[in-house]
């Protein structure tokens, strides 16, 4: 056990740090259409002109080359330099993008993995359907194989951002007589394809805040060399980098929300003078939120250790399942100690936009319940459902 | 960086496991009867083979590692249920060797002699009252607090009264401290007060991870409507949050103990943290084990209720959550 850093881990934090300080966009993200688009890529240029997007990908494609404690060293400072988040480059550099690195051929990689480092693209995702949602694997959306081509019927929802991206990762189903994991394949899909419509969906967030698309695939045709890691080998494809998802990059979630329970607890002080420390039930959440926050970014670095040692990815959905709840119970919070000022949701105020957020957490990539089907049955070893 | 124990710490982790496997199982608080338990008889053992000394420098009569060992330690006394008169030994002998006390701290770190545990029983008596936990046959009494800690004489205490001990498995009695200690280090001295949260924190998590592990065993043989109860997903999710919260104790108390271990200003927050995380799950735990194990759950046939007793028993001392809640808003924030 051993918290040190090495010399070369403090140069490279050093490094990094003074970058972002020098570079942190100060403008306030927007938070929704064309602007946020152009916010997000433009950061991401400018990071990737920098030379430090992609910290853990591959050097040929434009990235660091470095390991994961880099990686996570990378994204503590970028949460102390308060830096953006750019939601829209999410899927490309965490789930897409390390996809195909890890199961694209040359050409796909050649083709897509830069774009995605340099601001140039966004991707999104094409996995649930309106009937498959955590039992993913029945999905419907048809590909069938025409000459040297996919031809896609059907549809996808809840893809974020789909009306703001540019490339899709998607799962279609290549073999309709296969079992269900057997039958499917992961495809590089051009959001610009003749045969897609889209249809916004708003979040509950504030009126008019369209966050997900639900996505229409008309006879759309897809050169079969987007197909990605072999025909109807999909399922495995996905499984095997749906655990990108669950990794380093939530330790900037956790700097960031540790940083706002020091803010609730001066906001608190403020509002409701010192006393309230003493017995008051905002004190003792504070409390505890202060101690879980601690917990949290503890469990991060449990995540790297384990990573290093190659313990079963299955352990990473316990921290997983820990922050997703532990942000609800801060927005919460947040919005209660604000008072009666919750009750109105200006265009500005980040956390009243950001409680009603978090309701996602414990919904977005795997419910915090198929995360607990998971956990009992792939760390504890209970029997299947 | 890297959280996880190294070669050498879990051989140690292994050890103590094997050793208490063997001679501390669970089974033992049952059998032992009404009220105890046999665990002094494990201290000579424990005792010869080192297991009190891990933290203490060697310069100072100790094995000269480092805090992340002892807190490994403590997490597997935790897990066995050992009883808590171990903080009197470990700690008892730190303080010896601080104070220069060499042929008492030679003796506590053989573990020939019991070391009871002061706790303060806060509102619910006045300022000189306290708990006394397996003291009964103890020659010392240790008392720990934010200034310091001290080695008490059992006779500095006086109107020593028996009483019934909810964790039925500890002798329990209440006693007024009208005398003075035979041995003290200062805060200053020592970071004395930090290491016994911080361990208490372990002990703490080694009792949710026992919970866990007790609830996960029986719902895997446990049998209803055809099926092993696990395989329900109300009954699986009970399992995965106590594994959840398990994690997030251990990760907390692996960082506290590191953190320590640095020297680091953030030393008592992180140990307040790591208490506060790993009491609140060693309850929760013990009361989803018990949920998880029915009415059997409910009996004193299942060990089930030691756990729950004894997560009790870990918050309560050197100051409950609802404490160490009001302290931990006290600290600046950490790095």
């Amino acid at each position: 056990m051993d918290l040190k850093f090495t010399a070369e881990d403090q140069k490279f934090r050093e490094e990094a740090r003074e970058w972002l300080n020098a570079n942190v966009f100060k403008e306030r993200r927007p938070h929704g259409g064309d602007e946020m688009r152009e916010y997000d890529l433009a950061w991401q240029k400018c990071q990737y002109d920098g030379g430090w997007a992609g910290v853990s990908w591959p050097e040929e494609y434009g990235g660091m080359g470095l390991g994961l404690t880099r990686q996570l060293i990378w994204y503590e400072e970028y949460a102390r330099a308060n830096a953006p988040d750019n939601h829209l480059c999410f899927v490309g550099l965490n789930h897409g993008g390390p996809t195909i690195i890890a199961h694209g051929d040359a050409d796909q990689k050649k083709e897509h993995l830069r774009s995605i480092l340099s601001g140039e693209k966004i991707w999104c995702q094409g996995f649930s359907e309106p009937n498959a949602g955590s039992d993913l694997a029945s999905l419907k959306t048809r590909a069938y194989v025409d000459g040297n081509e996919l031809v896609i019927t059907g549809s996808k929802i809840w893809t974020s951002h789909g009306h703001l991206s540019d490339m899709q990762e998607l799962l279609v189903r290549t073999d309709p007589e296969a079992p269900k994991h057997k039958g499917i394949s992961w495809v590089i899909f051009d959001m610009n394809t003749p045969g897609l419509e889209l249809r916004p969906i708003e979040i509950m967030t504030a009126p008019n805040h369209t966050h997900f698309v639900q996505c229409f695939y008309d006879e759309a045709r897809v050169p079969l060399k987007n197909v990605v890691g072999g025909l109807n080998n999909g399922w495995s494809v996905a499984m095997s980098t749906l655990g990108f998802e669950r990794g380093t990059a939530q330790i900037k979630d956790q700097i960031r929300y540790a940083f706002l329970v020091e803010e609730m607890i001066a906001r608190a002080r403020e509002r409701y003078g010192a006393a309230f420390l003493d017995g008051d039930e905002f004190g003792s959440r504070l409390a505890q939120l202060r101690a879980d926050m601690a917990a949290a970014r503890a469990m991060t670095y449990m995540v790297v250790s384990r990573a290093q040692h190659d313990v079963s990815p299955a352990m990473a959905s316990l921290m997983r399942a820990m922050v997703g709840q532990v942000q609800q119970r801060v927005r919460r919070l947040a919005f209660d100690i604000i008072g009666a000022d919750g009750l109105e949701n200006p265009e500005d105020d980040d956390w009243v936009y950001f409680y009603l957020r978090t309701y996602a957490t414990t919904i977005a990539a795997g419910t915090s319940q198929i995360q607990r089907n998971i956990i009992g049955e792939r760390v504890l070893g209970l029997p299947r459902s | 960086m890297d959280l996880l124990p190294s070669d050498d710490q879990q051989q140690i982790v292994d050890t103590i496991k094997d050793f208490l496997r063997n001679e501390a199982p669970v089974d033992r608080l049952r059998e032992f009867g009404a009220i105890g338990n046999p665990d002094a008889l494990l201290w000579p053992q424990l005792g010869e083979l080192g297991f009190f000394a891990l933290g203490l420098p060697d310069d100072r009569g100790g094995v000269g590692l480092s805090a992340a060992e002892e807190m490994l330690a403590f997490q597997q006394f935790g897990y066995h249920l050992v009883s808590p008169g171990i903080f009197g030994l470990v700690l008892g002998a730190r303080i010896a060797a601080f104070a220069g006390e060499d042929a008492l701290r030679d003796e506590l770190l053989a573990g020939g002699i019991k070391v009871g545990l002061a706790n303060s029983r806060g509102a619910a008596g006045a300022a000189d009252e306290y708990h006394l936990f397996e003291a009964e046959e103890a020659a010392w009494v240790l008392l720990v607090s934010e200034e310091g800690a001290a080695l008490y004489p059992r006779d500095a205490f006086s109107e020593i009264v028996r009483v019934n001990s909810t964790d039925s498995a500890l002798v329990l009695e209440r006693a007024k401290l009208s005398g003075a200690p035979r041995v003290a280090i200062s805060a200053e001295t020592d970071n004395i007060h930090d290491r016994a949260l911080m361990l208490m924190g372990a002990y703490a998590v080694g009792v949710s991870e026992g919970a866990r592990d007790l609830a996960v065993d029986y719902s895997k043989i446990r049998e209803q409507f055809g099926k092993p109860i696990g395989a329900f997903q109300s009954i699986k999710h009970v399992c995965a949050d106590m594994a959840i919260r398990s994690e997030a104790a251990l990760c907390q108390a692996s960082f506290a103990a590191l953190v320590m271990d640095e020297g680091s200003p953030d030393t008592p927050f992180h140990a307040t943290a790591s208490k506060i995380v790993a009491c609140e799950t060693a309850v929760r735990n013990a009361a989803d084990c018990i949920q998880v194990h029915g009415a059997f759950g409910f009996t004193a046939e299942a060990n089930v209720h030691h756990y729950l007793k004894r997560a009790h028993v870990a918050d309560m001392m050197w100051g409950s959550l609802r404490e160490q809640r009001r302290r931990i808003l006290t600290f600046p924030t950490p790095a």
